[in-house]
């Protein structure tokens, strides 16, 4: 790069330029940093007042403007959620409690759309199979380990109960359990707009 | 008196630019900094000269132009652009489609109907 007969200010500029064009693949970046850097050369030199280089790097604009019209531009956003789509999130939430068969059906409707990319149709079926109706079976598990006796009308005494660790993984395993399906279907509704 | 919003403006704007730089490598190849300030002295029609750069790289990656690195009397090389047989095939239907755009829209805004 030659910098050598550029104001120091626009040496500066370019500094700022390539910390804001980091967001660009790398051979956009390098195109984009070796044409202003060209500009800068051609337009300024070392022996230019501060107003004069201060003039140039106005014209040629803020870096972060410059580097946001590299980008590409947002596409048209179609909100593509239709009857099909708001199904297969509420079945792939809910449709587990109808004996794992509605789960299978919203199952169906996510991977016959196509509002959804491969990667997002991967995290509605895995993230969790069943949907909310996977936390059942482990409720009904973590509750029926514990047995509990009185002896003589005395003071009740329980064995077997689950122990600490048990139970905090008990409960992660029932936050995520909850929690998983019903941000993989926020997901789900947000990636399909 | 009402303004128009800068939006309206810079929309317009926008649209034309990359006809109007395909229209500068008509007959000569140009280079970057070329292109750029003879663009940004017709009035209004570049605000921030910056932006034509990713517009130069963009027109590259769509074929409409390419380039060739030339030795500089002073400095560094610099890079060449002209129009590719594809570019001036656009900026011949572009020409066509704004010359019946703006006869329309003039016609219009003089006599407040169409032709």
């Amino acid at each position: 790069m030659t910098t050598t007969t550029m104001h120091p200010l626009a040496a500066d500029y370019l500094d700022r330029l390539e910390h804001a064009a980091r967001r660009l693949p790398r051979g956009e970046r390098r195109e984009l940093v070796e044409d202003i850097s060209a500009h800068l050369t051609e337009a300024t030199n070392a022996n230019m007042s501060d107003a004069e280089a201060l003039t140039v790097l106005d014209r040629l604009g803020d870096p972060e403007e410059i580097v946001d019209a590299q980008l590409p531009e947002e596409p048209y956003r179609v909100d593509r959620r239709g009857a099909h789509e708001w199904a297969a999130i509420f079945l792939l939430l809910f449709g587990g409690f109808l004996f794992f068969v509605g789960w299978v059906a919203g199952l169906i409707l996510l991977w016959s759309s196509r509002a959804w990319n491969a990667r997002d149709k991967v995290i509605g079926t895995l993230i969790v199979p069943g949907g909310l109706a996977t936390v059942l079976p482990l409720m009904v598990v973590t509750g029926s380990t514990q047995h509990c006796v009185s002896l003589n009308g005395g003071p009740q005494r329980c064995t077997g109960g689950p122990s600490t660790v048990h139970n905090i993984l008990s409960i992660v395993l029932l936050v995520f359990l909850i929690l998983g399906p019903i941000c993989t279907s926020v997901y789900l509704a947000r990636r399909a707009r | 008196m009402v303004a128009i919003g800068e939006g309206v403006i810079s929309q317009l704007r926008r649209g034309v630019l990359e006809f109007c730089v395909l229209a500068l490598l008509r007959d000569d190849e140009r280079y970057g900094f070329e292109i750029v300030r003879a663009l940004s002295e017709a009035n209004g029609l570049v605000t921030t000269e910056g932006t034509v750069y990713p517009l130069l790289a963009r027109l590259r990656k769509e074929g409409v132009v390419e380039t060739t690195w030339r030795e500089s009397p002073s400095g560094p090389p610099r890079r060449y652009y002209r129009l590719t047989p594809a570019g001036r095939s656009l900026l011949d239907a572009f020409m066509t489609e704004w010359s019946r755009f703006r006869d329309s829209v003039d016609n219009l805004l003089q006599t407040g109907a169409l032709t």
